[in-house]
């Protein structure tokens, strides 16, 4: 169980620094930002507690507000995107499947894997950006960045995840 | 006992959830009600220090090209020094006009020099972050400056690094005047273009001249007055038809900040104000 939880760290951290160091600096047509780090979501297993799911999505959510001036903001999109996931997981899950199923291509199926992990990436992103948009009310730009940033992200991440699978 | 369990088991995860949510919420609030969420944003000291390496490592895997540059430069310097030494006279109201007017601005008043670790010029608000903190002196509220203008006013000070909210944020609105006729108004940025900014409020009546350079107005704790900020590049009407709106081309080129100097004009003010009462004092009264 603990190595379970240092490699989860690890991935943690690896994410943040992805974020901070890379992510942060692109700025794609002046709007688009990605933020892979919301992957970190799609590798909790079916069998996972739904509080500690979203204590690790706060945590995560939390390390990327301090390095990037937003507090507050990555921390309420990550929560409530973990929130979602496990009703979602649950929802999207093969039927006869084991109890300790992992989201992969091979588990879940293409399709079936690539709209969940969309379906991730939107309520971050959507949660993210309207909160951002709370301060400045640039509801234009806002729609912009957001789906610039959306598509960008999944982009990365589907991109990201089909080399991990070799597919 | 036990229905208290089952409850716990079927909503505790909704008490977590809203817990979380509130405490995002409330870090969110408290840093864009200018409050001390130091330890939640790159002013703290790990977040700090990790941009810090980020910053000195971009730096070292440059100093190739840069020291390309420098020798470039140095041999075109050595070639020209001695020429220039002859017609300095000509030139020093030239190039280096100004920084020595800016320092003649700042003379008396305490400067921290800082370094700049990490900044953004394409966000719709752009943040700065510096290496000097309040163990350094600096606290919120104090005014930036580097070599060819104003950057922008300190956000939010941790005990070694500090945010600086610059020019390009839509919350930065600086009080400028021209420096020729010394009409006023405050300076906004519209975000896109970082060497562009905008000042409201101008009378239809004032005589603008496309090129003339604009400056800090004294008007603040912030900054004193006659600071450079950049020159009128064009005169627009505004919305409403009643006034101008002057396009500004700053004179600071926040792409390349790095080095810069926080001021402390706050405590300057009184010795200031103090020599201004006895230049007027000493002025012979009229008979």
């Amino acid at each position: 169980m603990i190595v379970v939880y240092l490699k989860r760290l690890l991935l943690m951290l690896g994410l943040v620094a992805l974020q901070v160091l890379v992510c942060n600096h692109i700025h794609l047509m002046g709007y688009a930002t990605p933020m892979p780090y919301v992957v970190f979501l799609a590798t909790f297993a079916l069998n996972e507690s739904r509080i500690g799911n979203m204590l690790w999505a706060f945590v995560l959510g939390l390390l990327v507000d301090m390095f990037s001036n937003t507090p507050g903001e990555a921390a309420a999109a990550m929560t409530l995107a973990a929130f979602v996931q496990w009703p979602l997981f649950h929802a999207m899950a093969p039927k006869e499947c084991v109890e300790d199923l992992v989201p992969t291509y091979q588990s879940m199926g293409r399709w079936r894997h690539v709209r969940y992990i969309s379906v991730l990436v939107f309520v971050h992103h959507a949660t993210f950006y309207l909160l951002e948009s709370f301060s400045f009310f640039h509801i234009e730009e806002t729609l912009i960045a957001f789906a610039s940033s959306l598509a960008l992200s999944l982009f990365l991440i589907l991109t990201l995840d089909s080399m991990r699978h070799g597919k | 006992m036990n229905a208290l369990a089952d409850w716990i088991r079927n909503w505790g995860h909704w008490i977590v959830f809203l817990l979380l949510e509130v405490t995002s919420l409330v870090l969110l609030f408290r840093f864009n009600n200018y409050q001390g969420s130091v330890w939640f944003t790159q002013a703290n000291m790990v977040s700090g220090t990790v941009l810090d390496w980020q910053s000195r490592l971009v730096a070292y895997t440059r100093l190739g090209e840069v020291n390309r540059q420098l020798t470039e430069t140095n041999l075109v310097l050595q070639s020209e020094v001695d020429i220039l030494r002859h017609r300095l006279a000509e030139y020093e109201h030239d190039s280096t006009l100004t920084e020595r007017t800016l320092a003649a601005q700042l003379a008396g008043v305490r400067r921290i020099p800082a370094r700049v670790i990490d900044n953004s010029i394409h966000d719709r608000d752009n943040y700065i972050t510096i290496d000097r903190g309040s163990a350094d002196g600096i606290h919120n509220e104090m005014g930036v400056v580097c070599g060819t203008g104003i950057v922008g006013i300190v956000y939010q000070t941790g005990r070694h690094y500090a945010i600086v909210l610059p020019v390009l944020n839509s919350r930065s609105s600086i009080s400028c005047r021209l420096k020729n006729t010394e009409y006023f108004g405050y300076m906004k940025w519209g975000g896109g273009n970082p060497l562009r900014a905008f000042i409201d409020d101008i009378p239809h009546h004032a005589k603008i001249r496309k090129g003339e350079w604009v400056e800090t107005s004294g008007f603040s704790s912030v900054f004193p007055p006659g600071i450079f900020v950049g020159k009128v590049k064009r005169v627009l009407n505004s919305d409403d038809g009643l006034s101008y709106q002057l396009e500004i081309g700053l004179s600071t080129d926040f792409a390349r900040l790095r080095d810069v100097a926080v001021i402390d004009w706050q405590s300057a003010i009184p010795v200031h104000a103090a020599q201004s009462a006895d230049s007027v004092s000493s002025t012979p009264s009229a008979p």
